[in-house]
C-alpha cells in the first residue's frame, strides 16, 4: 500500500529513512493467514525453513534457493531441493531439527498441524503461515506475500506478472471455443478420489475450457462413486500420475470397472495424463498444467498456445 | 531377602534407571549431541544448543515422566478401589471421555489456550472429569452403591465416548494427524507450560494418596470391615475416585490417550514390593514415569519419523504383562 502512494520529495524520503532506521521495523508488520502479526525483516532472510513443497518451489522461483536451510521430505521440485536438509514431513516435521537449523524465517502452510507450528513459534522463531487458495487467482497474492516476507518484492512482482500473462493467454486462446467438455479428474492414489467445487483444480478445469464433473460437490476433495461417473458420462478423463506407468495402470483400472466402458471418455479414448507433482502443489507450475489441460480439451485451438 | 531390603533395592534400582533415562533423553535426538555439549551448556550457552536440550528435550522428558507417573498412580488407585487388578483409567471412562472432549474441541475449531492447556486439552480435562462424575452418579441410583455397577457403567460410558470420538474423526477425514495424536498419544509438542500445568496436581494427588493409603489397605478387607475398623469408607472412596480421574484426565489432556501404563505398571510394582498401598503409590509413580520416559525415547529415536507413543507402550507392555502373569502362575 505504501508503494502505491505518489512520490514524496527527496528530503521527506530521507527523513523517513532515518526514522525507519531508528525504529526497527515498527511500522512494517503484516498479518499471516492465521491473522497473527508478523514483523517484516529488514533484509532478505539468510536461513529459511520451508514446511511445504509449494512454498519451496516458490522460494526457488524467487531465486532464494541458496538461502533455504531446510525443506520437507516431499520437497522434490526443483530437483536441487532434494539435496537440502530435511526437517521431516508435512504433519511430522521435527521441531528439534528445525531449531538446529537456526532459521531466521520459517514459512509454514495451513496443512501443517497448528500445534506443531505453534510449538515452533514458541521457540522464538519467526513463523509465517500461508493458506492454500481455492482458485488460481490466489497464486498471485501467495507469491507476493512470500516476496514481501523475504524482501524480494520486485522479483515476486515479475513472477506474478509472468503468471498473469500466461493465464490471460490461455483465456484469450479459448475465446473461440464452442464446446465445454465435461471432465472427470482422477487424483493420485487408490480409490476414485476427485476434486470438488472448492478445489483449485476445479478452477483450473474451468479455465482450461472444461466443466468439472464433480463441481457441484461442496468440498475440496471427494471420494467419488462409480455409478456417478457413469451417470455424469464425462467426455474427458484426466489422471494425475507420477509416471507413464502410473498413468497406464490407473487408466486400465478405470477401463476394467464394470459399466465404465460406456462412458464417453473411455469409448473415445480421451483419457489423458497430467503431472501429479505439478498439479498437486499450489505453485507456479499450475500454469503449465493449465496450458496442457487447455490444449488437450481444445485441440482445435491449440494454435493459440503461447 | 526380607521385604524391607527388597523395597530398598527396588527404589535404588528404579532411581538409577530413571536418572539414566533422563540423561539419555537429553543426549539423543535427530540432532547429534555429545556429553561435551551437555557440559558446555553450563559454561558457554549457545542459544541453539540450549533451546534443543533444555526447551525441547528436557521439557519433553519431564512431561513424559509426569504423565507416566500420573497414569500409573491413577491405575494403582483404581486397582485398589475396585479390588481388581484389571482396573485402569479406561474402565471408568476417563480416557475415552477426555479424548472425546479433545476431538469435539478440534471439530469446533476451539483453539484458544488457557492456564497452560490448549483448547482441546482443556476440554479433554473437563470432559474426562464430567464422564466420571456421570458414571458415579448413575451407579449411585436407588440409594445403594456397588463397585460392580460403577465398573460396568464406566465401561459402557467409555465405549459410547469412543464411538462418538471415532465418528467425529471419521467425519473429518482431513484430521488424520489429530486422530493419531488423541488416540495413540505423543509428546512431540511437549513444552514447559504443560509441565507447569500438570506437576502441581500430580504432586497434590501423590501426597494425598500416600496420606490416605492406610484407608485403601482397609478397603481390601471389604467395605463393611473397613467401616467397622473406623475408616470413613464413602468419603475415602470419593476422594480416591476423584484423584484417579483427575490424574488420568490431566495425562490425556497434555498427551492424548496412552494405554497400558496404568494397567501394567502398578501390577508389576505390586509383584515386586507387595500390596501395601503406602509404598505402592509412590513406587508405581516412579516406575510409571520411568517406563514412559523410556517408551518416549524409543518413540522418537526408533525410526526417522516419530512413532505415536501408544504403539510403543502397548508393544512393550503387553508381552511383558503376559510374561509376568505366566511367571506368577
Amino acid at each position: 500500500m505504501r508503494r502505491a502512494a505518489p512520490q514524496p520529495p527527496l528530503p521527506a524520503l530521507l527523513v523517513l529513512a532515518v526514522i525507519a532506521a531508528a525504529l526497527p521495523a515498527a511500522s512494517q508488520v503484516i498479518p499471516d493467514d492465521l491473522g497473527r502479526p508478523f514483523p517484516l525483516p529488514r533484509a532478505t532472510p539468510e536461513r529459511i525453513v520451508s514446511m511445504a513443497p509449494n512454498i519451496t518451489e516458490i522460494l526457488f522461483a524467487l531465486g532464494l534457493g541458496g538461502r533455504i536451510a531446510g525443506v520437507t521430505r516431499f520437497c522434490d521440485w526443483p530437483p536441487e531441493a532434494k539435496a537440502l536438509p530435511k526437517i521431516g514431513g508435512l504433519v511430522d516435521a521435527n521441531v528439534e531439527v528445525i531449531r538446529s537449523l537456526d532459521p531466521d524465517l520459517v514459512i509454514a502452510f495451513r496443512g501443517n498441524p497448528l500445534r506443531l507450528v505453534g510449538r515452533v513459534r514458541k521457540l522464538g522463531l519467526p513463523v509465517f503461515v500461508l493458506d492454500i487458495g481455492g482458485d488460481l487467482d490466489a497464486l498471485a497474492p501467495l507469491i507476493e506475500r512470500i516476496g514481501r516476507i523475504t524482501r524480494t518484492e520486485s522479483r515476486a512482482a515479475g513472477l506474478v506478472a509472468a503468471t498473469r500473462t500466461r493465464l490471460a493467454a490461455v483465456e484469450a486462446a479459448l475465446r473461440g471455443a464452442r464446446s465445454r467438455p465435461k471432465v472427470f479428474v482422477l487424483l493420485y492414489g487408490q480409490g476414485l478420489w476427485t476434486c470438488g467445487g472448492e478445489s483449485y483444480v476445479d478452477d483450473l478445469i474451468a479455465r482450461a475450457g472444461g466443466v468439472n464433473a464433480a463441481a457441484a460437490m461442496p468440498k475440496k476433495w471427494v471420494l467419488y462413486k462409480r455409478e456417478r461417473i457413469i451417470k455424469d458420462n464425462p467426455d474427458v478423463v484426466f489422471i494425475l500420475a507420477r509416471s507413464p506407468g502410473d498413468f497406464a495402470s490407473a487408466r486400465d483400472r478405470l477401463a476394467r470397472m464394470p459399466g465404465l466402458d460406456r462412458v464417453a471418455a473411455l469409448r473415445t479414448g480421451r483419457v489423458y495424463e497430467l503431472d501429479e507433482n505439478a498439479a498437486s502443489r499450489f505453485g507456479p507450475r499450475l500454469v503449465e498444467v493449465l496450458e496442457r489441460a487447455a490444449s488437450l480439451l481444445h485441440p482445435e485451438l491449440s494454435g493459440g498456445r503461447t | 531377602m526380607s521385604r524391607k531390603t527388597g523395597r530398598t533395592l527396588f527404589w535404588a534400582v528404579s532411581l538409577f534407571i530413571c536418572l539414566a533415562g533422563f540423561l539419555m533423553s537429553l543426549l539423543t535426538g535427530p540432532v547429534r549431541t555429545t556429553a561435551g555439549d551437555l557440559a558446555r551448556l553450563f559454561q558457554d550457552p549457545d542459544p541453539v544448543l540450549r533451546a534443543i536440550i533444555i526447551d525441547l528435550r528436557l521439557s519433553r522428558a519431564v512431561l513424559a515422566f509426569l504423565v507416566g507417573a500420573a497414569l500409573a498412580l491413577s491405575g494403582a488407585i483404581l486397582q485398589g478401589y475396585f479390588r481388581n487388578p484389571m482396573a485402569d483409567p479406561f474402565v471408568v471412562g476417563v480416557s475415552s471421555g477426555a479424548s472425546l472432549g479433545a476431538v469435539v474441541a478440534t471439530a469446533l475449531g476451539f483453539e484458544a489456550a488457557a492456564v497452560g492447556f490448549s483448547g482441546p486439552g482443556l476440554l479433554a480435562f473437563l470432559s474426562g472429569l464430567t464422564i466420571v462424575s456421570l458414571v458415579y452418579a448413575l451407579s449411585l441410583r436407588r440409594g445403594g452403591f456397588r463397585v460392580e455397577t460403577l465398573l460396568l457403567t464406566g465401561i459402557a460410558a467409555g465405549a459410547l465416548a469412543s464411538a462418538l470420538t471415532s465418528f467425529l474423526l471419521f467425519m473429518r477425514s482431513d484430521s488424520y494427524e489429530q486422530a493419531v495424536f488423541w488416540l495413540l498419544g505423543s509428546f512431540q509438542i511437549a513444552e514447559w507450560s504443560q509441565v507447569a500445568t500438570i506437576a502441581p496436581w500430580f504432586l497434590a494427588c501423590l501426597l494425598a494418596s500416600v496420606w490416605l493409603a492406610r484407608d485403601m489397605d482397609l478397603l481390601a478387607l471389604g467395605d463393611e470391615t473397613a467401616q467397622a475398623l473406623g475408616s470413613p469408607v464413602r468419603r475415602v472412596r470419593k476422594a480416591f475416585l476423584a484423584m484417579s480421574a483427575l490424574l488420568a484426565a490431566l495425562a490425556v489432556a497434555v498427551s492424548g490417550i496412552i494405554g497400558f501404563v496404568g494397567l501394567v505398571v502398578p501390577h508389576w510394582v505390586r509383584i515386586l514390593i507387595g500390596p501395601g498401598h503406602r509404598p505402592l503409590f509412590p513406587a508405581a509413580a516412579l516406575a510409571g514415569g520411568t517406563f514412559l520416559l523410556y517408551c518416549d525415547l524409543l518413540a522418537r529415536n526408533l525410526l526417522p519419523a516419530e512413532l505415536p507413543i501408544g504403539i510403543i507402550t502397548a508393544a512393550v507392555g503387553a508381552p511383558f504383562f503376559l510374561y509376568l502373569l505366566h511367571k506368577k502362575r
